[in-house]
């Protein structure tokens, strides 16, 4: 037999041998019986030397267990369900999903009691905004206050009334899975009706545009 | 050099589907578990019983073995349990024994005494082996032998066993793998002419 391969098994049964090595040599000493004899008898050997006593050296064991084993069904052809592990229950699956629809409807009844007062917001968060933009550009801030346009234009003030509608409308048609049909259906017409309410003030401003032209 | 890689190849191999892997699990360690399950059941026949029944077990669960702990640790507990249950059952009481206390001679008589089931054949051929491992074990030289002493009696790696005896990794691999080329050439007469005798005998 060859020596290197000798010398490669006696450093895998001492767990010194490289793991790639290892995976190439474990493939072989599956398979030869010659290697596996050999093998056995470097287990013979350090259970002399430790002196285990009571315990017969050539015991059948492994022939036994061995033959045991071929009437066994192959590891690889256990189905994967039977690896499962053994923590994961039926109901955890159930539960997830509830969480999820649960977190979705607190969600959408926060964003409804949002949307009536976003006007008020709306007027506090301006001049937060323009306090912002300042302490960014303190300098521009200081030397042309009134010449800044991007401050905050006129027109947005109406934009927040429309924008938590819209995300509303996004976050249900993107959540659409844990509501009915018809609850769905509802709130989005409810949406469209309430669309047009927002849309006068646009319609007014261009007018005014175009007489002032 | 990770601790179990090898073991762990094997185990790789057996989880994939390859029994013959499995095969060189058991040669590694069933002196090792036989000798862990006497610790609870006096027969040696059926220490090998039980430890026939933990690599069974062990086989069928090692779907779940993910390599968390060494091999070895995972078997032992099995064999421990396995062991256990069967004293339970058989309603015996174990027998303790301390594993760090040196062989008294009462020890001795209760190995005797525990012999006394085996086979005929099977003690002779059990102490020939161990006459034909000693002996080769003195005939080696001094270097070969400190170094299988201390791999397989003291349970050191290479690299301590480099630092012990102030050499190179690679030179104590050589040296491990010479001494047990040695003893192995005296046992394979050893276990060929056993087998032969066995088989006139029978």
């Amino acid at each position: 037999m060859n020596e290197e391969l000798d010398s490669q098994l006696s450093a895998m049964f001492d767990d010194e041998l490289p793991t790639a090595e290892c995976e190439l040599l474990a493939r072989r000493l599956s398979r030869d019986e010659q290697l596996k004899a050999r093998w056995g008898r470097y287990a013979v050997v350090g259970a002399v030397i430790r002196a285990e006593r009571g315990v017969r050296l050539n015991a059948p064991l492994a022939g036994r267990i061995s033959a045991v084993l071929l009437a066994e069904p192959s590891l690889e052809s256990i189905p994967t369900a039977a690896l499962r592990r053994p923590g994961m229950r039926w109901w955890q699956p159930l539960a997830a999903s509830g969480l999820a629809a649960g977190v979705a409807a607190v969600s959408v009844l926060w964003l409804r009691t949002q949307a009536p007062v976003s006007a008020p917001v709306t007027a506090q968060l301006a001049p937060a905004s323009g306090l912002h933009v300042g302490a960014l550009l303190p300098a521009r801030a200081a030397g042309s206050a009134q010449g800044d346009s991007y401050v905050v234009p006129p027109t947005p003030q109406i934009v927040p009334v429309v924008v938590p509608s819209t995300e509303l409308a996004n976050y249900v048609v993107a959540h659409s899975m844990f509501s009915s049909p018809v609850a769905r259906r509802n709130l989005l017409s409810a949406f469209m009706t309430s669309e047009p309410a927002a849309a006068p003030p646009e319609e007014a401003q261009s007018d005014a545009k175009k007489a002032a032209r | 050099m990770s601790a179990d890689v090898s073991d762990l190849s094997l185990v790789r191999r057996v989880q994939r589907g390859d029994k013959g892997a499995f095969d060189a699990l058991v040669l590694k360690y069933q002196h090792k578990l036989v000798k862990l399950v006497m610790r609870y059941v006096r027969n040696p026949a059926e220490a090998e019983d039980i430890a026939q029944e933990a690599f069974i077990k062990a086989y069928r669960a090692l779907p779940q073995f993910r390599g968390d702990s060494a091999f070895y640790t995972w078997l032992y507990r099995i064999a421990i349990n396995t062991a256990k249950n069967a004293v339970v059952s058989r309603d015996r009481s174990p027998i303790e024994y301390d594993l760090d206390r040196h062989h008294s001679d009462e020890s001795y008589d209760l190995q005797g005494r525990m012999k006394d089931s085996e086979t005929p054949e099977g003690l002779v051929l059990t102490d020939e082996i161990r006459t034909t491992v000693n002996a080769a074990i003195d005939a080696l030289p001094e270097d070969l032998r400190t170094a299988i002493v201390l791999r397989e009696l003291e349970g050191l790696s290479y690299e301590e066993i480099a630092a012990a005896m102030d050499c190179p990794v690679g030179t104590v691999r050589s040296r491990i793998f010479r001494a047990r080329e040695a003893i192995d050439r005296r046992l394979r007469e050893v276990f060929e002419g056993g087998l032969g005798r066995a088989e006139e005998l029978g």
